[in-house]
């Protein structure tokens, strides 16, 4: 049949060769180029760096020994692992830490996995864009305080760290155009930007689910895959919120140009005044606009790791990924009784996406099933990320 | 008869009456068309987006597919008021992606005036209507030789193009008909955001001797868009299309374009009657659009596009007594440049990417037999290569085409 239909439109073929060739240029202006190897697939696109703090490998490594060492802290008991562990997906396992004078910190401790490509830093500040600005807080900051490092103490700390031979070496090279990054002025800020680097250079994209996406079916399990279909369906709305290769809305990457704000919702957790608040201090963006309309509303997490990463919600007040999807199913969450008595259900803050749902046992494990396939084992084991102070483990925590 | 049948059959199906103006003489038409075609195959398949490679694409352009399909049905009523005053309003329907997309729709509902004789030189008409600017863009599948739409048409203006505007011209004095078009936006390739719409200039001239005969004109439209959807597949909500076990779905990238569209074009028509029976005819058309805007997305996504696309197409036909043969031969170049942080993903996804360099042609071996007075069979062969893949598919259709009131009586002004 082809040479009949040669045969007819030869003529016709033969008039149109003249005409000009077709093509379409590309030019990303650089976005997909990095001289730091991210160790992620390149279906990821890149995080945006701040120009004052351009991530290096040396950087990294600098900022990986500091991240464990606890003689960051004003009394040596504490480092940033204390409230990050590998094994946990870098969060602690409780529902609010604990800091170096034993304040207890009002949220959750959050995953670092891919902070890189959040739009937003905590769970309910809307100006925390930048990593170097987030470790701030944690190293100095008195409400909480959590390593307690202050104007008193800060070269003490200091003088600590300056007599690890093992920094002399990591500064040297992670800051090669300072002459003495480690003991001149810049030395605090140069921590700050090597634990930043060490943080933004955290990538966790090697789930079963990253798997089944890339082709492998086998990757997820049956349940799993029902989960996953529920998930992204209308009748469950999750996706709407965590959504894409972050499953968070809040991301940013070289590739995109946000206009809209910077992504906080209110999930209908507490309504203690029958209206929408929230129990103090832990009223989310409204902490730091206080506007009534910014009450409740916290970041979306990513789901990466989310298995991991229990208690749940802002405040650690979830349990388990099941008291999740129920509160989910019932439209939010009703407090009978305490002294957060209230119905979330009513939150006139609530987000539209939550409206309650009829679900089955069944479906619940489904669900489960899915969110425990984000799970990047890899990323838990994987001893660039690990303890540098300590031998390394033979503990596989893959299961 | 032989002789009165060919002074008919000079007009139709080649000639194209996508405007018309009803005489005061009968003042009330009723016009019914109805395209139905049998195509061997699907240019994709189910579950796939079709994205001629290298360029945007919208509005109705909705690919071929296979089995048995109405392509389009059409009722036009029209009726001159006055001396100077006249109105149309026709509905219509056309094949889709499905039901919701091929429903009836309202294409024309427009006022008309004429000064100073009972056709002109000067009409002013507004409301919803077809443009003139391009006589290929008004016609439908019942006035062309070939049953598709042209492919340049489809993709740099949607198909069918329908929109809310007013029309000043001069009509058809001294074979010369120029005016100029203003619009509202709906049409692709413009949006009627508040800064979107359109508008375009159009000039031709038409000769019609004892053998010969031939039309050339030329047009400029300009077009506008804020994020601009294709809406044939994405604009609203987008979900993961449910697809039955093994097959394989995926959401379609609802990539917005926002910028300007300035398309410019050609177009001939010449008409020899060899003897009463045979009739040769030449017809074609070259467009050129320069697109100059961004393309971006929902999740911040953005880069720079500057696209210079051109296409065309050419048909000799030969008309003997019912019968006529034709081939059409289409090509479309594309000539885009993308810049920005997220370039490689938006091209692809909004199908500027071309990778391979494709060149889309499509070629068209017609045949039409008027069978009846009013209906007509329709043959084809086509081998389409608007996307990498080349398609071969056969054709019958059968079109009805008829004056329902008041019968036969001709009583109304067509042009193309």
């Amino acid at each position: 049949m082809n040479r009949l239909f040669l045969a007819l439109v030869l003529p016709a073929s033969l008039l149109l060769s003249g005409c000009p060739d077709s093509s379409t240029g590309i030019d990303d202006q650089g976005a997909s180029v990095s001289d730091f190897d991210w160790h992620m697939p390149d279906w990821v696109p890149l995080p945006v760096e701040p120009d004052y703090n351009p991530i290096t490998e040396a950087k990294f490594q600098l900022g990986r020994y500091l991240f464990y060492d606890t003689d960051l802290s004003s009394d040596g008991s504490m480092s940033c692992e204390s409230c990050h562990q590998q094994d946990k997906a870098f969060t602690d396992g409780v529902a609010r830490p604990t800091g170096v004078t034993g304040m207890i910190h009002p949220r959750n401790s959050q995953s670092i996995a891919n902070a890189a490509w959040v739009r937003t830093l905590t769970w309910g500040n809307p100006t925390l864009t930048d990593i170097e600005q987030q470790i701030v807080i944690p190293l100095f900051g008195i409400d909480p305080v959590e390593m307690g490092v202050n104007e008193a103490n800060q070269d003490l700390v200091l003088s600590r760290l300056q007599r690890k031979t093992e920094y002399q070496t990591l500064f040297a090279e992670a800051f090669p155009d300072q002459s003495d990054p480690m003991y001149d002025e810049q030395a605090w800020q140069n921590i700050i930007h090597a634990l930043a680097s060490f943080v933004r250079g955290m990538t966790s994209f090697g789930s079963n689910y990253d798997l089944y996406t890339a082709g492998q079916s086998d990757a997820l399990s049956t349940s799993a895959k029902r989960g996953m279909n529920l998930f992204n369906s209308e009748k469950l709305e999750c996706f709407h919120c965590h959504e894409g290769y972050t499953l968070t809305a809040s991301v940013r990457d070289r590739r995109r140009t946000p206009n809209i704000p910077a992504p906080f919702f209110n999930t209908g957790l507490y309504n203690i005044d029958g209206i929408s608040a929230y129990p103090e201090p832990n009223t989310g963006k409204h902490e730091l606009t206080g506007k009534t309309s910014d009450m409740g509303l916290f970041r979306p997490q990513s789901l990466r790791n989310i298995a991991l990463t229990a208690p749940y919600n802002h405040d650690g007040s979830t349990a388990t990924l099941r008291e999740v999807i129920l509160n989910y199913a019932a439209g939010g969450r009703n407090i009978t009784s305490g002294p957060n008595t209230g119905d979330g259900r009513m939150n006139i803050n609530k987000d539209p996406f939550i409206v309650s749902f009829t679900i089955t046992e069944q479906e619940i494990e489904d669900v489960v099933a899915f969110l425990e396939s984000l799970t990047d084992y890899e990323f838990i084991n994987n001893p660039r990320y690990a303890n540098p102070w300590q031998p390394p483990k033979d503990q596989d925590l893959t299961p | 008869m032989i002789r009165r049948l060919s002074a008919a059959l000079f007009l139709a199906p080649a000639t194209a009456s996508a405007h018309y103006i009803p005489s005061t003489d009968v003042p009330t038409t009723v016009d019914v068309g109805m395209v139905t075609t049998w195509r061997s195959s699907s240019l994709i398949n189910d579950y796939q987006y079709w994205q001629v490679p290298g360029t945007l694409m919208g509005g109705h352009a909705w690919p071929a597919e296979k089995g048995v399909e109405v392509d389009e049905m059409t009722l036009s009523l029209a009726h001159r008021l006055d001396q100077n005053l006249y109105g149309v309003v026709e509905v219509g329907s056309h094949a889709g992606d499905s039901d919701d997309h091929g429903g009836v729709e309202l294409e024309h509902a427009y006022v008309g005036w004429v000064c100073c004789s009972d056709y002109g030189p000067w009409v002013a008409e507004v409301g919803r209507m077809s443009a003139l600017f391009s006589p290929a863009l008004a016609e439908h599948a019942t006035q062309r030789l070939a049953s598709e739409a042209p492919l340049t048409l489809d993709v740099l203006f949607g198909r069918h193009f329908h929109d809310d505007g007013a029309r000043l011209w001069w009509h058809e004095t001294g074979g010369i008909s120029a005016g100029a078009e203003i619009w509202r936006g709906k049409a692709y390739p413009a949006t009627d955001t508040s800064d979107g719409g359109a508008w375009d200039v159009f000039a031709r001239y038409n000769w019609r001797g004892e053998r010969l005969s031939w039309e050339t004109g030329a047009w400029f439209y300009s077009a506008a868009a804020e994020a601009r959807a294709d809406h044939r597949y994405g604009g609203g909500h987008q979900h993961v299309p449910v697809a039955p076990p093994g097959e394989t779905a995926t959401a379609f990238s609802d990539i917005r374009f926002t910028g300007d569209s300035d398309i410019y074009g050609v177009h001939a028509r010449v008409n020899y009657r060899l003897s009463q029976d045979i009739t040769l005819a030449l017809d074609g058309e070259w467009i050129h659009a320069n697109l100059d805007g961004v393309l971006h997305d929902s999740i911040g996504r953005q880069a720079d596009l500057d696209g210079d696309q051109s296409g065309g197409w050419i048909q000799p036909s030969l008309r003997w007594r019912r019968h006529t043969f034709g081939v059409r031969a289409e090509y479309l170049t594309t000539d885009n440049t993308v810049v920005g942080p997220a370039a490689p993903q938006l091209a692809e996804e909004s199908g500027l990417a071309n990778p391979d360099d494709h060149d889309p042609r499509r070629f068209t071996v017609i045949w039409h037999w008027q069978w009846r007075d009013n209906i007509a069979l329709r043959a084809e062969a086509i081998r389409d290569e608007s996307l990498t893949e080349t398609d071969n598919r056969w054709t019958l259709g059968v079109i009805w085409r008829q004056r329902l009131w008041p019968g036969k009586t001709k009583s109304s002004h067509h042009h193309r």
